[in-house]
């Protein structure tokens, strides 16, 4: 099995070679599902290192960046069927031409590179040199020995793809992202369960992204379409079921074991200092894709699916969570249980329930052991460049599992936006196993 | 936590405030800029692409023993420039360049010190590519020293600059943060490359062979600083969290004859990550132990220990008090952008003479970047009585929208105002004149010396002491952004028309508290009494 880690030294070794001055090779062209899973790993390294990418905002880009791959293959396979008519408001695409030959690799290659510019033009100046560089020198590579009609009619094919995405996505309600995502105005509910700032960042005295909940979804209708079923009533009365969580929470901090804490932090993925939740996952679909050494047609139809279901995971969780608005668990905690206690990881700036990454951990195992199977074994080296070690899942069942509780070790959620947070996203996925990718 | 409490308030301010908190909390005076770029003579432009998208540093000190503090600014792909200072006492600000040896390129930031304890500041030059060290000749004259004194300049994307002296050494201690690697085209984050520690070689007045600090996480800004009083200063490290995996914010031990050592979350070290651009340190409240602001992108931060027990050395746990005293200046405050701001040089001084602290801040976009403020102006932050702080970078003329990266607050006309000097990427420097404020707000200001190698007391603690209140402050190589100054220490006095002065040297041996006069410099050598200055 190929590790993050070394898919990591790959690609280097790879952009190394591109580096070169010396002509490009066609013996070296890269596959078009090789030249896509590359510019998979810059965009997840730029959803890290962009300000707007909190975790809805990556997982939107992911959901249109799928699309935007599938549909750029789906034209010139005949197993694949396009996903028109299938994603809220996505009812057109554009056709190669009758008869003329392609290059898939052009193709996706030419795709990527203007996709990754609509979805990260707004990343810094050291995204933006990467992103030219990769531009001009994969580019090099993927046209090295291709005839010149081939080359334009595939680059010209690849980038209207993209585009057409692009136009789709603008009134979406998500394609403006101000103030890295705080409003500048917003009334926060009040009563005793209502989430309040729990940071001193100033910024972050409003919570992030309060009108994503209804933000139009791809595959399922709406934000709305899988409720959760709300918390346990509030109360601070030790016995209440809501009381026995929290000293669940606060507990589970105070003996928190070295591999709880371990596990915690391996799913922490916190935005701006990692690649998000819907990257982390991202992440695990490469280094699977990677091992099993999908076809092309795999391999979109896998990005497509859980680009999907994490967009709309997200959605869904942020629908769940302004409606109910419910405190962190800190904020109790310190009110009603230990004013000196202090969570293992950083707390969110958004109300409690349900979790998102349970939400979208959820809408993972769907849709990913749909696709390989139960019991799909992985290594998962996503945290490896920050020094946490890989952690083994027997399937994705488990590792989702796992992303769940992870927020329970590390103090930020309650046990029922963990339980509620898998089972929402189980639904979410669902509704894209059901999108018809395959004649 | 909040700060504006009575006993924190009590310690803050001079006498003359006093009334003033009983009635309620004024606004603070607000000192009046002239801008005063297009007459000074101060012309030049920090330029530069991607390897100067930071740095930008600016450098105050006095290289002809007239007084008047000299400006040195980097370049950036454009030589680097000395400005002699021609300006007469409390006149307008003139400025002359200067052909000085300084003269390079690809130079980021620059920090003045005597390295060579000969009495001639020294300047070290931090470059993309090999850091230089510049021997200063006398007469604002400076010479290669790299070989002289064993200073290894290296070849990184260096950015940061913090010295001191060691406990017995007669040769300082330097350390230079390195940002990344910048042959790292397609993927340059975790790649930062090591911050290095020179120490003095055994027994020879030179540096000793780097050695690297790793783990090392792109920093920006790096200060030695004696936080806990214990008399042996560690190295804060302000690290950019764009470019490092695995990172945070971090202080190394620097002990004598011990190998560089972190300070870890055992020892009560909190995780912060932060963009960290700049670092400046005062004591605010007067509690004896230094608050730091970090500035970063969005919300800046002021740390202040989270704990002092009431015996031994506190632990070196920092809460971030920023928001609770007003000093977050996330996003601009004028011009109509709403966008977060980007800051970079910080300092502390006290530019209305009021007795308090205030904070400067220089900022700009780092380059385009849509997600943040390109209309950024630099941030005024005045301390009010209550310890809180009120923006007034607009009332005071300050708020320039041009892309600031390094500074210096410090009296270029020897009027006792402070006046301030931006370096902005890819465009003109400023300088503004302070023409004053309220009339009855007097000011000292002083230099050290030492008859030791460490000359100018790095290290030492100013301390003085208006009604029983005292104001404080250390002095120190490093932080900020790029650049630094040395010479004059500025106190604001209030209404109080004396005060009394001690120094604790860099050994820990006390001074006598010596009573002066408001309104003067004086130079206090060790051992003597203050002598009062005045410019010829």
């Amino acid at each position: 099995m190929h590790s993050v880690g070394r898919l990591f030294a790959a690609l280097a070794i790879a952009m190394l070679g591109w580096c070169m001055t010396l002509p490009a090779d066609a013996a070296d062209r890269p596959t078009p599902q090789k030249i896509l899973r590359d510019w998979y790993y810059l965009m997840n390294e730029l959803v890290r290192h962009t300000a707007t990418y909190s975790p809805p905002v990556a997982s939107r880009s992911f959901g249109y960046l799928g699309v935007t791959a599938f549909e750029a293959a789906a034209g010139g396979s005949d197993r694949l069927v396009s996903l028109v008519g299938q994603l809220q408001g996505f009812d057109s695409v554009p056709a190669r031409e009758a008869g003329a030959v392609y290059d898939e690799t052009v193709v996706i290659g030419a795709a990527m590179s203007d996709a990754i510019v609509y979805y990260f033009g707004n990343t810094g100046p050291t995204g933006l040199r990467a992103i030219k560089t990769a531009q001009t020198r994969w580019r090099e590579r993927a046209i090295a020995g291709v005839p010149d009609d081939v080359v334009a009619r595939s680059e010209a094919f690849g980038k209207a793809v993209a585009a057409r995405i692009h136009e789709w996505s603008m009134d979406d309600g998500g394609a403006v992202v101000d103030n890295m995502g705080f409003p500048e105005e917003w009334s926060l509910p009040k009563g005793d369960d209502k989430w309040v700032p729990t940071s001193p960042i100033r910024q972050q005295q409003l919570p992030l992204l309060p009108e994503w909940g209804n933000k139009r979804t791809f595959a399922v209708p709406s934000g709305a379409t899988c409720p959760t079923p709300g918390n346990p009533p509030y109360s601070v009365e030790p016995g209440s079921a809501f009381y026995e969580e929290a000293v669940e929470v606060y507990e589970a901090g105070r003996s928190v074991t070295p591999e709880q804490a371990a596990i915690a932090r391996f799913w922490s993925d916190d935005p701006m200092l990692s690649m998000t939740p819907p990257g982390h996952w991202v992440s695990i679909a490469l280094q699977v894709a990677d091992r099993a050494d999908l076809s092309l047609e795999d391999n979109v139809d896998l990005l497509a699916r859980i680009g999907i279901a994490l967009s709309d995971a997200f959605v869904g969780c942020w629908h769940a969570k302004f409606e109910y608005n419910l405190l962190r668990p800190v904020t109790y905690i310190k009110k009603v249980i230990d004013p000196k206690w202090e969570p293992l990881l950083i707390t969110p700036p958004f109300p409690e329930y349900p979790s998102g990454h349970s939400t979208v951990s959820g809408a993972m195992d769907a849709v990913l052991t749909a696709f390989f199977g139960d019991n799909y074994a992985f290594e998962d080296m996503t945290g490896s460049p920050d020094g946490r070690n890989p952690r083994s899942f027997a399937g994705f069942h488990e590792a989702a599992e796992e992303a769940g509780i992870s927020r329970l070790y590390g103090g930020i959620h309650f046990r029922s936006a963990i339980v509620d947070g898998l089972a929402q996203g189980r639904c979410v996925g669902d509704y894209t196993n059901a999108l018809k990718t395959r004649k | 936590m909040r700060l504006a409490s009575a006993g924190f308030v009590a310690v803050l301010v001079c006498a003359g405030l006093r009334a003033a908190l009983a009635e309620g909390i004024p606004s603070p005076t607000v000192p009046s800029y002239l801008d005063e770029t297009p007459t000074s003579g101060l012309k030049h432009t920090f330029a530069g692409e991607w390897e100067f998208m930071v740095g930008g540093g600016a450098a105050a000190f006095d290289c002809n023993a007239d007084g008047f503090p000299e400006v040195f600014l980097a370049g950036g792909e454009n030589r680097t420039q000395l400005f002699r200072n021609a300006s007469a006492q409390g006149g307008a600000l003139k400025f002359a360049a200067q052909e000085s040896g300084l003269e390079l390129e690809s130079v980021s930031g620059a920090y003045p010190a005597d390295i060579d304890g000969d009495g001639v500041t020294d300047l070290i030059l931090l470059r993309v590519g090999e850091n230089v060290a510049m021997r200063g000749l006398g007469e604002c004259r400076f010479e290669r020293a790299n070989e002289a004194w064993g200073f290894n300049g290296g070849d990184s994307w260096w950015t940061s600059f913090a010295a001191t002296w060691e406990r017995g050494a007669d040769w300082p201690t330097v350390a230079i943060g390195s940002y990344i690697d910048r042959k790292e085209e397609i993927s340059p984050w975790g790649s930062c490359t090591d911050n290095w520690l020179l120490r003095p070689a055994g027994g020879a007045r030179k540096f000793a062979a780097p050695v690297a600090l790793k783990p090392s996480y792109c920093p920006l800004s790096i200060l030695f600083t004696d936080w806990n009083r214990s008399g042996t200063p560690s190295l804060r490290v302000s690290n950019d969290r764009e470019y490092y995996e695995g990172g945070q914010e971090q202080m190394w031990k620097i002990e004598p004859g011990r190998a560089p050592a972190l300070y870890t979350a055992e020892e009560g070290w909190r995780f912060l990550r932060i963009w960290g651009m700049g670092i400046a340190g005062y004591d605010l409240d007067s509690d004896g132990y230094p608050e730091f602001f970090l500035s970063s992108m969005a919300d800046n931060k002021l740390q202040k220990l989270a704990e002092v027990p009431a015996s031994g050395t506190p632990g070196p746990g920092y809460a971030d008090i920023a928001f609770s005293i007003g000093v977050t200046a996330h996003r601009p405050y004028t011009g109509g952008e709403l966008k977060p701001s980007t800051a970079w040089h910080a300092e502390f001084q006290d530019v209305n003479n009021d007795g308090r602290a205030d904070i400067f801040v220089a900022k700009g976009n780092v380059w385009e970047m849509p997600d943040f403020a390109m209309k950024d102006p630099n941030n005024l932050l005045l301390q009010k009585a209550d310890g809180t702080f009120e923006e007034a970078g607009d009332r005071a003329g300050v708020a320039s929208f041009r892309t600031a990266r390094g500074g210096a607050v410090v009296d270029l006309n020897l009027d006792g105002l402070l006046d301030i000097v931006t370096v902005n990427r890819n465009d003109v420097s400023e300088v503004w004149r302070n023409t004053g404020g309220k009339a009855d707000a007097h000011w000292m200001q002083f230099r050290l010396a030492q008859d030791s190698a460490n000359r100018d007391a790095i290290g030492a603690w100013v301390e003085v002491r208006c009604a029983g209140t005292v104001l404080r402050r250390e002095i120190t190589i490093g932080g900020g952004h790029a650049g630094g100054h040395l010479g004059w220490v500025h106190f604001g006095l209030g209404s109080d028309t004396e005060a009394d002065l001690r120094v604790i040297w860099p050994d820990g041996q006390a001074g006598e508290w010596q009573r002066l006069a408001a309104d003067s410099f004086y130079v206090v050598e060790r051992g003597k009494p203050p002598i009062r200055w005045q410019p010829k």
